[in-house]
């Protein structure tokens, strides 16, 4: 397969995850906001969704004043931030435009409907009720585009390719939306295990949707430690990254050829995935969630890098000299 | 000459005087009693509905053309007219053997001009078209492709003026466009008409990509062993005809690719594929000749493969077609081509010619210059219609200003008589109307010249009009060949 085509469906995977992960993010957003508080000018809630979706820097007014009306319209309109939703359909279907060839028709028409129908949906105002009906929309198109992509396409480097893409964007989404925990802000430290952080890892899991996953899996009160397992550790769970990372090494061993560069990131990823297979759920929390997520972030992306470069695409693609096998 | 976008720049006619390729008098010709009989049964609103499900299946699969800087969606659609061009078995024998040998005669003379030029030795092609020819690729002259054959897509734009009258209006020796149409609306009516197609007296279409795919693999490169690589060279998605890239690479099952896609290594060219470097040995480029190597053109092009023609000239890959064949396509030596059949291939032209002055002989020049109001005047290196004067379309202002341009550089200009063309029925609100059509027929040359039994049927959708140009409000049809004996 062409280069450009891998780099093509692996961001159309990328970005049709992003869309339906930053419509989570969102929807936490509004869930967090929406519990009591004593302190009703503490809104730190709204901040910490656009640090966690990774738009600080195009964020337009400074952090600290994040309202629901300004993160919403920053991350569902605004075509300068590159992982708005509108940008991600957008970025979705031109990747798709370019690898039409090596999608089907179905997952073709799935992206380009979508986009079809997101302007109708951005002629209007956001107000809360139809926010929740819009973010709705947006996972089940994703959804639906995911899902042609497992249905329709042939089970070959094509698929594994934007499945490679997916899983990569769903550990960072994962790994992010979990950090948003760290960085909404509980008005007392003693407040720790209260009742208001109760309720935020509530709407952390939700946002998940995985709040109802937690109670048929631990059949307890949701706490951090929990929380963290199912999130992180789990296998059972879809959006875990463990689950991510197992992913990635099978379609990584699936895709690579013997050229020495693609065995090298295949051995990367098995030691990805067994260091976290290794890890304890008081390790985590031993070395500090924030900071344990945020190394996991880097290290994960940095994969991500190399495998784009391994392939041929990306910033440092192969040279010529480098065409041999191992 | 290299878009789908062109302006038949001839005749304005009475309507009376105009040939209805669907009447025989107040009669329906035979070809079209099938139409006929399906519009009795199912009526006029049937087939509009149909015109709007058909819309909505282009749209979905995405066969549009982009047309970027007007605002708007980029993507849009071209108009797709419901009624088929019909050609009886007899009509079509003469359109297919016309244009494949006129295409023959075409890459005859390509491969003389840059070989020993016979044909300006033999005084009928004057030197100075050649040598003075701005698409004269100097680095090709000695050069000797695969089977000599330069031109390998040949779109010769036809236009009818009566049963059995045809004239070539322009031949389209580069990079023709506008297959995918072909083969698209033929997808489409079949879907939407299916009762019409059941008895097999509409001949297939299908075999384009399997004959356009044995031409290139026929021209395999000189220093090729085994079976070779094939791929198509794309502007891009932002290119107009991208859709048409895609889909024939995808018809042909090769690879589409950019020209960051390829590089060239010691004289070959390598494809950057997932599993590291592949040789290419065939290239079916649709990119000008200009922006084809930044080592050899235009050094700016940002499209192209440095060292591409390297590679060419060392016999490591072949490209389709080869660079230079416009020096077989402008107005200039159009003129000469029922000659070059003579000379070439010892035949007399099936298909003739549209009369042609040459501005640059005087009694030629002349007489434009005293019927410019009745004449369509057009630029020797025109291309898509730009810098033409429609006589009978113009004011007295615009033809005097144009007479100004004329007379400072005649050798520029060539002029045609408006001939009458034909009209094809054309769905319209107020139902069935006759509009002015042409026709481009691909002609695919490699160990043998074939064609698909179909063509491009670009048509005027405004009352009057001569101009099938997408962007002014022309569309296509689906062009029907019938098996012998099927009327």
């Amino acid at each position: 397969m062409l280069s450009r085509t891998a780099e093509g469906l692996f961001w159309m995977g990328r970005y049709i995850e992003r869309m339906e992960n930053v419509a989570r993010l969102l929807d936490a957003g509004r869930r967090l906001d929406n519990l009591p508080r004593d302190t009703p000018e503490a809104h730190s809630e709204w901040s910490s969704i656009i640090v966690a979706s990774g738009a600080t820097s195009t964020f337009p007014s400074p952090l600290d004043e994040a309202t629901a009306q300004t993160v919403a319209d920053h991350l569902i309109r605004d075509i300068e931030n590159p992982s708005s939703i509108l940008s991600c359909i957008e970025a979705a279907r031109t990747n798709a435009k370019a690898v039409r060839n090596a999608i089907t028709a179905e997952v073709w028409e799935a992206i380009n409907d979508t986009r079809a129908q997101l302007r109708v949906h951005l002629d209007q105002e956001h107000d809360r009720k139809n926010l929740v009906d819009f973010l709705d929309w947006v996972r089940m198109r994703g959804g639906l585009a995911l899902g042609k992509i497992e249905s329709t396409m042939l089970r070959d480097d094509s698929s594994q390719f934007t499945k490679l893409g997916k899983w990569f964007e769903r550990a960072d989404a994962t790994a992010r939306l979990l950090d948003v925990k760290y960085h909404v802000l509980l008005p007392e430290a003693t407040d720790v295990g209260g009742g208001l952080d109760y309720l935020q890892w509530v709407q952390i899991l939700r946002a998940a949707n995985s709040a109802v996953a937690f109670r048929h899996l631990y059949s307890r009160v949701v706490d951090p430690q929990g929380v963290v397992d199912l999130l992180v550790l789990n296998d059972v769970s879809p959006r875990s990254l463990v689950t991510a990372l197992t992913e990635i090494r099978i379609s990584l061993e699936r895709l690579a050829s013997p050229l020495a560069v693609q065995q090298e990131l295949v051995r990367q990823a098995v030691v990805a995935e067994n260091t976290l297979r290794a890890t304890e759920n008081h390790d985590i929390f031993n070395q500090g969630l924030h900071t344990w997520l945020t190394e996991f972030i880097v290290a994960t992306n940095a994969m991500a890098q190399q495998t784009s470069s391994a392939f041929g695409f990306g910033g440092d693609t192969l040279s010529f000299s480098q065409n041999e096998t191992q | 000459m290299n878009t789908v976008n062109l302006i038949i720049g001839l005749g304005v006619a009475m309507p009376n005087e105009i040939f209805n390729e669907m009447k025989n008098g107040a009669a329906n010709r035979p070809e079209y009693q099938v139409v006929v009989d399906w519009l009795e049964r199912n009526g006029i609103e049937a087939l509009q509905s149909r015109r709007d499900e058909a819309e909505a299946l282009f749209r979905r699969i995405g066969i549009t053309f982009a047309v970027y800087g007007e605002g708007g969606d980029p993507d849009r659609l071209i108009p797709f007219d419901m009624i088929p061009r019909i050609f009886n078995a007899h009509e079509w024998e003469k359109i297919e053997s016309g244009s494949i040998q006129r295409a023959r005669a075409l890459n005859c003379f390509i491969a003389d001009v840059y070989g020993s030029q016979d044909i300006v030795k033999a005084g009928i092609v004057p030197k100075a078209m050649v040598a003075e020819n701005p698409a004269w690729l100097a680095r090709m002259n000695g050069f000797r492709p695969p089977r000599d054959v330069w031109a390998h897509i040949v779109g010769v734009d036809l236009v009818r003026t009566g049963p059995d009258e045809f004239f070539v209006l322009e031949d389209n020796c580069r990079i023709p466009s506008g297959v995918s149409y072909v083969l698209q609306n033929r997808e489409v009516m079949s879907r939407m008409f299916p009762d019409l197609f059941r008895d097999g007296r509409i001949r297939p279409v299908d075999g384009y990509s399997d004959i356009l795919a044995e031409a290139m693999k026929s021209v395999a490169p000189p220093n090729c062993a085994g079976a070779p690589t094939m791929a198509i060279l794309t502007p891009g998605q932002f290119n107009s005809a991208y859709f048409e890239h895609s889909f024939l690479a995808d018809m042909m099952g090769i690879e589409l690719v950019e020209g960051p896609d390829l590089l060239v290594e010691n004289q070959k060219v390598y494809m950057r594929t997932t599993h590291g470097f592949e040789q290419v040995h065939v290239i079916y480029r649709r990119i000008d000749d200009d922006f084809l190597d930044p080592k050899a053109f235009r050094k700016d092009s940002m499209i192209g493969v440095a060292g591409l023609m390297d590679a060419m000239m060392a016999g490591n890959v072949t490209l389709v077609n080869m660079p230079g064949t416009g020096v077989a396509d402008d107005k200039g030596v159009y003129i000469f081509v029922p000659e070059m059949i003579r000379f070439y291939l010892g035949e007399e032209p099936i298909i003739p010619n549209v009369q042609t002055f040459r501005c640059d002989q005087p009694d030629d020049f002349g007489y434009v210059m005293d019927n410019l109001a009745e004449l369509v005047v057009k630029e020797v290196q025109g291309s898509g219609g730009y810098g033409m004067l429609i006589g009978p379309t113009s004011t007295k202002a615009e033809i005097a200003e144009f007479a100004e341009k004329l007379k400072a550089a005649p050798s520029n200009y060539i002029a045609q008589p408006t001939l009458s063309l034909s009209a094809a029925p054309v769905l319209t609100e107020e139902g069935l109307v006759p509009r002015h059509v042409d026709l481009r027929p691909f002609v695919v040359s490699g160990a043998s010249t074939r064609m698909v039994p179909s063509g491009l049927s670009r048509v005027a959708l405004r009352e009057g009009s001569l101009v099938v140009n997408s962007s002014q409000g022309g569309g296509v049809k689906d062009t029907w060949v019938l098996s012998k004996g099927a009327n």
